[in-house]
């Protein structure tokens, strides 16, 4: 993969710029809540299946969807959208090649179907060729934009999508999945980064440059050359970054104000009215043909997004029924015990699939003669952290479970294993210090936590401290500001190299779900990536997972794939590069007459173009 | 008023059993006003208990058999992490980590009483300091220190103290510093304005004609003369500084986890108090009653040094 690789989801309150950021302040915000309040057990939540309550009655057209919350959308173009709650409202209004339908079952809602194109290529439908490497889209007749007059979306449409990724102004936040995977795209990309930022340049670049591996057929074939096969090409596809763009976005800078005026919807709702930070309106889109569309229903007439509210006021006007979604906001501390307690419906909860917290082992430390190096003390504190004390903090077992390994259920090469078990997964300080002694501790050692001060980081590290002195390791805390925590310190390899921190502990959250070792495994363990501003935090390179992560990028099938991702998962923990701690859950807060409320694990949020209201 | 009518029948029964009579230093009297008075005694009483309490924080500990930091996950917390209610082992109920709130209000105890104490005393130190020589060598000197003391006093104090603590990081010592660089400028003020009128006086003309130097006018004749006025300020300051302390390590800018401390121990009590009572009861109910019973103390103390009740300047 490109060494211009940026990693998609670093989680966590405060990931950096350009990241799904809002996944990760939900996460944040939630799991203080949740850790604050849970006072009694909640009905068990179903296996990986997501929650949701069944749809009662028959659905009901109509009515407007009030969501309610504190932030905006990062951006309102498909081309460098990357917040979660940005993907949510982008459901409405724009469509990809193939998307991801709104399910129960986490196998069905994680593996793309078609949306705009007829189907999705397969190599039994010669879809895909022999050799994996061309796929060929065909685009449904009757799927419009909302010009005057409706105009049908073209293959032409698609390439000039991708074709805007790269923009100067705006451009996207992941062009990674893109340079790895499509041909000539990094060619095409590179200079484009560096032109003047200015439509008259976009559009001339643009008119006069292609992306070799993007090609057309008439105006409604559209066909992809791969550098190598991609398993996941089908997921990559489905992001919205890869939404088709009419030629009148050539007329705007890229996400400028004016821009976000002017959006042009090829979905079941446009945007009627759109006051950054405070409002926005969609309704229904005349050109939009429900025939054409087998993944939203679209019940509602309307949605509005209500913006600059803090949690309690957007709960109490969802407990209220004056409004009907949380958009950013969980709902906060104080209410969320009540709602526990009486089983209330209306708290959703979210699939699991995240690795949040994880502890990361700075292996560049020279701190205690380099203890970090060495193999068992490493596996001693995979032995030493109590796990059931961090999800009690996170809101206990209803919204946690204990992680032992990279890859969560539902993911493509999940077999389940256990290289370090306890005792109910509440660490065994006794094996942890037998492992110490090997190592030439016996007397225990010093090593240096940093900690965000916000959120329950300050708790998690206490808990963390409590754990290992049991086995003989005394950690030295060290508060640093949250913003600072990845963009100042694990991002920054000197830092590591200096021995400022020992461990830590950040979050992931991947981009997908299913085939996604290239949003999981590849960001956070290749070792080849790693330099300023890697995720790969604690500079762990074993030759061996970096073979496994370039077959597993290059197998054929998902199947195939899935055993390579197995084979990197279980290096990784053989060699303890980092103690995965809890896989958790989001939730939310509906209003009671929203109905048919399932939760899309890749916006991480409500499916608004699927709910129905009472 | 508690202080008023006691002395004169004090007196005056000295009057009419006419007696012997003593001669009595304003020192004397101020002690016989103060014994005399109900809130001061109690208020004494608490903060003996406190300090004691400070002092015995690793006996409650062995008492109790939970050290402070020990967290107990099974006995201390529910499942979902909601922290368990006073009960025989844990007699003030425990905190989110399941740590012993008892243990930990005992331990805080040191953080307040020992920031308390050694930041009023610093505080008072550096303003006994510059006002004494703002208000002694008056002119250019006066003028160059009072103008800093503007500056001080009108410096945005949490702004500053959460700047400086996003760059240097959160300890201890620079809680104090933080403490004493905002408390001192008002002492200072207070004594520079009674050095002003000292100066003047006969005794420091007459200690001045013998050719004594500055420093021997200021500490014998002219320091004794502001014991009262830094006695009534240094009590009155402890509280303050308390609390400040307690406002810091509430914002997470004051002492390092797992370190207990009461403004702390709130923080983190605040998203508990609708399922957690105790987690914010008592560690409240210890700040309040110590900062409480030095300003009842502090308050006496002034009453009893200048019983006609005129206020001297006390910091807004």
């Amino acid at each position: 993969m490109g060494e211009s690789y940026v990693a998609p989801v670093p989680c966590g309150d405060d990931a950096p710029k350009l990241t799904r950021r809002d996944r990760g302040r939900r996460i944040r915000s939630g799991a203080a809540a949740l850790a604050a309040t849970l006072g009694l057990v909640v009905a068990a939540c179903g296996g990986g299946a997501t929650t949701g309550p069944s749809p009662s009655g028959t659905a009901h057209r109509g009515g407007t969807l009030v969501l309610v919350g504190k932030g905006d959308v990062d951006h309102m173009d498909t081309a460098s959208a990357y917040y979660t709650v940005t993907d949510m409202l982008m459901r409405a209004f724009t469509r990809q090649l193939v998307a991801y339908p709104a399910s129960n079952d986490f196998k069905t809602a994680t593996t793309p179907v078609a949306d705009i194109a007829t189907q999705v290529p397969t190599k039994a439908n010669g879809g895909i060729s022999a050799d994996g490497k061309t796929y060929t889209f065909h685009i449904k007749k009757g799927v419009k934009w909302d010009t005057n007059p409706p105009r049908q979306v073209t293959a032409q449409d698609v390439v000039l999508g991708f074709k805007r990724l790269c923009n100067p102004v705006n451009p996207v936040g992941a062009p990674g999945y893109f340079e790895g995977t499509i041909a000539g795209f990094k060619d095409y990309c590179e200079p484009m980064l560096k032109i003047d930022g200015t439509v008259d340049a976009i559009k001339s670049y643009i008119q006069s440059h292609d992306i070799s591996g993007i090609t057309t057929k008439g105006t409604d074939t559209v066909v992809f050359h791969l550098i190598q096969p991609a398993s996941d090409f089908l997921n990559i596809m489905a992001m919205t970054f890869s939404s088709p763009a009419p030629e009148e976005y050539l007329n705007y800078v890229p996400d400028s104000a004016e821009f976000q005026q002017h959006t042009i919807s090829d979905g079941p709702y446009r945007i009627t009215k759109y006051d950054p930070g405070k409002e926005i309106d969609l309704a229904r889109n005349p050109a939009w043909d429900a025939s054409t569309d087998p993944l939203r229903k679209a019940y509602v007439n309307q949605i509005k997004v209500v913006e600059g509210l803090d949690p309690t006021a957007s709960y109490e006007q969802i407990a209220a029924g004056t409004a009907d979604m949380d958009w950013d906001n969980p709902p906060p501390t104080a209410q969320l015990a009540q709602l526990v307690a009486s089983h209330d419906p209306r708290l959703e909860v979210g699939p699991p699939g995240s690795l949040n917290p994880y502890i990361v082992f700075n292996l560049q430390s020279p701190n205690e003669n380099g203890a970090l190096k060495k193999l068992a003390v490493r596996q001693a504190i995979e032995y030493a952290v109590d796990k059931v004390a961090v999800e009690q903090i996170y809101g206990g077992p209803q919204f946690n479970t204990p992680a032992t390994q990279i890859l969560t259920p539902g993911n493509a090469g999940y077999q389940k294993f256990d290289l370090y078990p306890t005792p109910g997964s509440k660490g065994d300080p006794a094996k942890a210090k037998q492992l110490l002694a090997q190592a030439g501790y016996p007397n225990g050692l010093t090593l240096k936590m940093i900690y965000r001060t916000n959120s329950v980081h300050p708790q998690v590290a206490q808990t963390y401290q409590a754990s290992l002195k049991q086995a003989g390791i005394t950690l030295q805390l060290i508060p640093v500001p949250p913003s600072d925590f990845y963009s100042k310190y694990l991002e920054v390899p000197s830092v590591a190299q200096q021995g400022v921190w020992d461990i830590a502990d950040p979050g992931w959250v991947p981009d997908w779900y299913g085939n996604n070792g290239r949003t999981m495994i590849q960001p956070l363990f290749d070792g080849r990536t790693y330099g300023p501003d890697s995720t790969d935090f604690g500079d762990y390179n074993s030759p061996a997972v970096n073979a496994d992560i370039d077959k597993a990028l290059a197998a054929p099938t998902a199947d195939e794939a899935g055993k390579y991702w197995h084979d990197a998962d279980m290096q990784i923990m053989k060699d303890a590069a980092v103690v995965p701690v809890l896989d958790q859950r989001l939730y939310f807060m509906r209003s009671s007459r929203v109905q048919n409320y399932i939760v899309s694990p890749f916006t991480g949020d409500g499916d608004i173009t699927n709910v129905w209201l009472k | 008023m508690a202080t008023g009518e006691p002395v004169l029948a004090m007196e005056r029964a000295d009057l009419e059993l006419g007696g012997e009579v003593a001669a009595r230093g304003p020192w004397r009297l101020a002690w016989e006003r103060l014994r005399r008075d109900r809130a001061a005694i109690a208020a004494t009483a608490f903060i003996v208990f406190i300090s004691l309490v400070a002092i015995g924080a690793p006996l409650v500990a062995h008492l109790t058999g939970h050290p402070p930091d020990a967290q107990y996950r099974d006995t201390g917390l529910s499942i979902n992490g909601i922290p368990v209610g006073p009960n025989r082992t844990f007699l003030f109920g425990t905190d989110e980590l399941g740590r012993d709130v008892l243990v930990r209000v005992a331990y805080g105890a040191r953080i307040s009483l020992l920031v308390g104490a050694v930041a009023s005393g610093l505080a008072v130190l550096v303003g006994i300091a510059v006002g004494m020589c703002a208000g002694y060598f008056g002119a250019a000197v006066d003028n160059l220190l009072s103008r800093f003391m503007d500056v001080i006093l009108s410096f945005p104090l949490l702004l500053f103290a959460i700047a400086l603590v996003t760059v240097v990081g959160p300890s201890l010592p620079l809680s104090v510093a933080i403490i004493v660089f905002f408390s001192w400028a008002p002492v200072g003020r207070v004594v520079r304005g009674q050095v002003l009128s000292l100066r003047e006086k006969e005794f420091v003309e007459a200690a001045r004609s013998v050719g004594a130097s500055d420093l021997r006018i200021l500490a014998v004749d002219i320091l004794p003369n502001l014991a009262a006025q830094i006695i009534v300020y240094a009590t009155l300051l402890v509280p303050l500084s308390i609390v400040f302390e307690a406002t810091l390590s509430f914002l997470g800018l004051g002492v390092v986890p797992p370190t207990a401390e009461w403004g702390s121990m709130l923080a983190e009590a605040v998203s508990y108090y609708q399922v957690a009572w105790w987690y914010v009861a008592f560690p409240g109910a210890a700040l309040l009653f110590t900062t409480l019973a030095f300003n009842i103390l502090g308050d006496s103390v002034r009453d009893a040094v200048d019983p006609r009740g005129e206020r001297m300047f006390v910091r807004g």
